[in-house]
Parts: structure tokens; C-alpha cells; sequence
């Protein structure tokens, strides 16, 4: 799949060009033009603290010429920008919009704003030999003008994957910094079936699921390698457990070393080693492996609990749980050093640490009657409480935690300030892990 | 292959029952529930009560069958939340248990450690670990082939009970003795 700012340097495909001088001048009038104070303004009203999410309509996507599913876009933008707790999508009248275009002065602006709606997303979706064209704009309503656009190319089946992307667009045209749903959460689910714990795979509409192990057995805590094309997780398929590593394009399983391990392995972020938690006389302690399962060295050497390694996003420091002085708590390592120190004080069980992306943050799972997911400074100081929920992944940009909350999947924001259903299977959804963005 | 464990374990206690002709169905404290079962003596094991001897097999067949967490001749212990030492009573179970095994010095056991929901799953995995690892140890020390016991930890995975009361933690808190060949 491809994608292109929609600039002047492209001209529009025939179909726009019903008056061609006309539009083409606006074309190139709108795409050079982005009106920087509009949507500073309306950046301003959505990011700080506390603030009103913008009510914004999408469109359905007009089809062309019955090239793909327009209503199938709008869902998961509406999805998407639903989920990032800055928006408040208008639900479509049937009357808005009816008939009219996608371009500029096609829009009926004033018959928006009576939606109360502050921005609107407009597009068109047409057939490119066996392939698929997404032309998608974003308006601010009461200017009435065009904030962005994007022209996406890509076979039919990447039709969801550009309304992601557009998504992320979306989020980077009003909060400035681009968002996270051009990318997948993989979890562990019974949704399948009696006790059995699977891997499946979604995108971030919750609604794409696929199962990745059909192995009837228990597969637990998946985590993602760079490229978001492998994953590493624990399964009991060959008892023990044992760590393994699964390759998502093919399917392919394979098993990583023949210790038992506790949980899956975590890649370090240049994708060179991975950092697991394995059996050492009945106890447990962390390596650093190769990812062909060649032990590199051991990292820790103590006869409490060691679990849940998680990088820092420069390789050079591992977050985790352990027990050593008595109830878990998490610990940071220097990897080179190996010197360790302790970060959490309060509470008595700290579990599950996650660092994230931006390197600022630990998440991690508290206990204290139920489960609560906090977040901490990664150089140590006052952690604060998110959500309820435990086993916390981040996204890539860091803005978002997904979490497992009552056999859910929920996505939450680092400030605390909204919370999400991604989804609800028909079994307990648990131990999600956010990939990186997928391009 | 959990079915034939389940009608050997029938058969036997039908067997022990005296063989009535028609006999009422068993309730399920005849299999020997938690603390009940020091039931068969030397000799008294039959092959279908053994679990698959492949490990994910047996696997497999513990996440198909919740039934098969009771029975069996060697009583499940149990330990405080987020613990792994041995109480009292865990210990005058593992008695009598050692005592056993020795008399079945053929028979194998996999030691399994399993905890109850109020944890993470992979801190959960390696206090399992401390579990099956504690009640082994005493086992040996008790004189126990340590060639008859292996260990796994189910972790939170498989619990016997699935209320949310501190009843039911203590049942999932525990180390459960699978006899798993010979």
C-alpha cells in the first residue's frame, strides 16, 4: 500500500474534473494552504488537559465505481478517532451531505456545522486496475476549508488498513503528533473455547481478529519483534512451558529454547537479542538470548522471582519483576552493568512492567484489592494510576496503554483521561501487546 | 486420552464398592475429593488411570478435562496467597504421600503448581514453579526417588474454582500430583 499527500504536484483523476479549470486551481490553492491556525486552535481545545473532544463527522466514502466499501472506511475512522478519546463522532444523518462532493466547494459546510460538527472528513474510493484508490480530505467546517488530504493506493484488501492510516492522520493534523492505528495488538484469548489459550492477532478496530495457534493448548504472553512480523510468546504445546517464537505471515511456530521459560521473550529494540525469563533450578532468573535461542548471558543471579523483562527503547536498560525482597515488586537493570535498582515503593504487588517507546514511562499492574495499571517515570518517581485493568502494552506513540480489564481488551490513555472497549469475544481476552506502526 | 481415566477410575471404584450389579452412580467425593485419597495401595493402578506419558499431550488433556484435578491417590496441598511455603498440614499430606511413592516406586508423578486469579500471569507462572519445586523437595528429602517426580507450573491457568471468593483462592493455590507412568 501506498500513500501521497494530496499536492498540487498529482493532478486530479478525471472524475474530479467536472469543471477542470476550476478545480484544478483549487486543488492547488487547497493543498498548499494549510490553514496552520485552524488547526492549532482546534489542537489546542483537544490536547490540553481535560479538554472537549472534538465533535467531528466522517462521511461515508462515495465509491466511484463500486470500488470498495465507503460505509467499511468511515467505520473504522470512526472507530479509530473514537478511540483516541480526542473526538466525538457525529453519527451520520441521512440527510447530511447527501449528494454533494468531496472537494471543497462541493460542501454544503453550513448543513455540517448544523451537526455541530467541527471537522468532517470527506472522500472518494475508486478502482485502480485490480487495485483500490483512497482519496481522503480532512475539513475544518467552520472556515470551511481543507486542513489535509491523502491519496492512498493499495490492493482491496488494504481498504481498512488506509482508513487506519488516515486515522493516524487525522490525530497528526489535530494534535500534532501523528497517532497509532496503523498497526496490530496480538493477545491471548479462550474466545475459541473451554480452558484452551490461544494467539490471535487484531487490528485496532478490535473487530479483525485472526487466530494465529490452533494448538489446544495454553499460549501465554505474546510480545512483538521490531518489525511487527514475529512474535514471542510461552506455550505448553510440548509441555514445560517453553519459550517460542511464531512468525505471522506464515504461521510457522517454532520453539525458542528447550528451558522452561515463564512468559515470553522480549526482543531488544534493534531486533539483535531477546531478553526471557527461564527455569534455573526451580527458580526463576533472566537471560539474554540470540533469537536462534542461543544463550548470550545470564542477567540475574538471585533465588527470588525474575519475570517480565521490557527494553527501554535504547537497548541499554531492562524493566522488571521481581521478588527478591519479598512481594514483586519492578526493578530496572543497566543491561552492561548489570547493577540494578528498585523502582517501585508503593503497594506490595507490582507486576508486568512495560517501557515505553518514548523511554519517559513505565507502565506496570498493581494490586490492592483489584488490579490497576499505573504509570511511573522511568528514572523513578511518583507513579500515578491510569486504569483499571492489569498487563499493560503501549502504544507506538506512546500516548495510549492497551490493557487487559475483566476478559477485555481496553485502550486507555497515558493521562488517564478516557478509556476504551477494544474488545469483547466471547471468552477472556487477556496479556495484549501493541506492535509497532506497521509501515 | 482423559475418558479412560475417567471409566478406570469408575471401574475401580466399583471395584472397591463391592460390585453390586447395579450399583447407584458414584457421587463425586467417591473419586476421592481434595484431602480424601489415599485410596489404592500398592498394586492398585491401573494403566488407563495414567496420564498421557507426552507432555503437551498431557497438557492438552488437563485443559480438556477440569474433571481430572480430583482423584487419584495423592491429595492436592495447599498455601498462602503469593507464598510457596509449606504449611503444617501440607506437610502431613507430603507424609503420607512420600510414604506412597516409595511403596509405588515405579509410578511416576508430575508435581504441578498452580495459584489463584489475584496475580499477573507470568509472576504467577514462576511462583507455580516455587510450588511444584517446595513440595518436590520435601518428597526427596523424605526419601523419594527424585527419578519418580517431575515438576510443571500451570501458573493462574487451570483453576478448580472460578469464584471470586478467598474459599475458592485457596482451592486454586496449590500443588496437584498427576501420576503420569511408569
Amino acid at each position: 500500500m501506498k500513500s501521497e499527500a494530496l499536492t498540487a504536484k498529482r493532478p486530479p483523476r478525471a472524475r474530479f474534473n467536472r469543471r477542470p479549470r476550476a478545480s484544478a486551481l483549487l486543488w492547488l490553492v487547497l493543498s498548499v494552504t494549510t490553514p496552520l491556525h485552524v488547526s492549532a486552535q482546534i489542537n489546542l481545545q483537544i490536547t490540553k488537559e481535560g479538554g472537549q473532544a472534538l465533535p467531528i463527522a466522517i462521511a461515508p466514502l462515495q465509491s466511484a465505481d463500486g470500488a470498495g466499501s465507503g460505509d467499511e472506511f468511515a467505520e473504522v475512522l470512526s472507530r479509530d478517532l473514537d478511540l483516541s478519546g480526542y473526538f466525538r463522532v457525529i453519527s451520520r444523518s441521512a440527510e447530511a451531505g447527501e449528494g454533494e462532493g468531496a472537494l471543497p466547494e462541493q460542501i454544503n459546510f453550513q448543513s455540517w456545522s448544523a451537526l455541530g460538527a467541527l471537522a468532517l472528513v470527506k472522500g472518494v474510493l475508486s478502482s485502480d486496475g485490480n487495485g483500490l484508490v483512497a482519496e481522503v480530505r480532512l475539513f475544518d467546517v467552520a472556515q470551511g476549508k481543507q486542513l489535509g488530504g491523502k491519496r492512498y493506493r493499495g490492493e482491496r484488501r488494504d481498504l481498512r488498513r488506509m482508513a487506519h492510516r488516515f486515522a493516524d492522520e487525522v490525530m497528526l493534523l489535530l494534535t500534532g503528533e501523528r497517532g497509532p492505528f496503523d498497526s496490530r495488538i496480538a493477545f491471548v484469548s479462550t474466545r475459541g473455547g473451554g480452558r484452551a489459550k490461544e494467539l490471535y492477532v487484531t487490528d485496532l478496530s478490535g473487530r479483525q481478529v485472526t487466530a494465529l495457534t490452533r494448538d489446544r493448548s495454553l499460549s501465554l504472553g505474546p510480545s512483538w519483534d521490531p518489525s511487527a512480523n514475529m512474535l514471542a510468546y510461552c506455550s505448553y504445546r510440548n509441555g514445560g512451558p517453553f519459550p517460542y517464537l511464531l512468525d505471522v505471515r506464515t504461521g510457522e511456530q517454532n520453539r525458542l529454547s528447550s528451558t522452561v521459560g515463564y512468559g515470553g521473550g522480549r526482543w531488544s529494540p534493534d531486533g539483535s537479542t531477546i531478553a526471557v525469563s527461564l527455569e534455573q533450578g526451580g527458580n526463576s532468573d533472566l537471560f539474554l538470548l540470540t533469537p536462534e535461542g542461543r544463550v548470550i548471558r545470564r542477567l540475574t543471579e538471585d533465588p527470588g522471582i525474575d519475570v517480565s523483562p521490557t527494553w527501554s527503547p535504547d537497548g541499554r536498560r531492562l524493566a522488571f519483576c521481581s521478588s527478591r525482597r519479598g512481594g514483586p515488586q519492578i526493578y530496572v537493570m543497566d543491561v552492561d552493568s548489570g547493577n540494578i535498582r528498585r523502582l517501585t515503593f508503593r503497594g506490595d504487588y507490582n507486576t508486568s512492567p512495560s517501557w515505553s517507546p518514548k523511554g519517559d514511562q513505565i507502565a506496570y499492574t498493581t494490586r490492592s484489592g483489584g488490579f490497576r495499571v499505573m504509570v511511573i517515570p522511568a528514572n523513578g518517581g511518583e507513579a500515578r494510576e491510569i486504569a483499571a485493568g492489569e498487563d499493560p502494552s503501549w502504544s507506538p506513540d506512546s500516548r495510549y496503554v492497551v490493557l487487559s480489564h475483566r476478559g477485555r481488551l481496553m485502550v486507555a490513555r497515558k493521562d488517564g483521561n478516557s478509556m476504551k472497549e477494544l474488545t469483547r469475544g466471547g471468552g477472556d481476552d487477556t496479556s495484549p501487546a501493541w506492535s509497532s506502526r506497521l509501515e | 486420552m482423559w475418558y479412560w481415566r475417567i471409566l478406570g477410575v469408575f471401574l475401580i471404584a466399583l471395584f472397591l464398592s463391592g460390585c453390586p450389579k447395579k450399583p447407584p452412580p458414584p457421587s463425586e467425593s467417591e473419586f476421592g475429593s481434595p484431602g480424601g485419597g489415599q485410596g489404592l495401595g500398592p498394586g492398585g493402578i491401573q494403566d488407563r488411570n495414567l496420564a498421557p506419558k507426552e507432555p503437551g499431550a498431557r497438557t492438552e488433556g488437563r485443559i480438556r478435562n477440569p474433571g481430572s484435578d480430583t482423584g487419584g491417590p495423592l491429595s492436592d496441598i495447599y498455601f498462602d496467597y503469593d507464598a510457596f511455603d509449606l504449611s503444617t498440614e501440607a506437610r502431613n499430606a507430603l507424609q503420607s504421600h512420600a510414604d506412597w511413592l516409595r511403596n509405588n516406586s515405579a509410578t511416576r508423578v508430575e508435581i504441578e503448581g498452580h495459584c489463584d486469579e489475584r496475580g499477573t500471569v507470568e509472576y504467577n507462572l514462576a511462583l507455580g514453579a516455587k510450588r511444584a519445586k517446595a513440595a518436590r523437595d520435601y518428597l526427596v528429602n523424605l526419601g523419594v526417588d527424585a527419578n519418580q517426580l517431575s515438576t510443571i507450573s500451570y501458573g493462574e491457568e487451570l483453576p478448580t474454582c472460578k469464584e471470586a471468593t478467598e474459599d475458592c483462592w485457596q482451592q486454586n493455590r496449590r500443588a496437584h500430583f498427576l501420576l503420569v507412568g511408569r
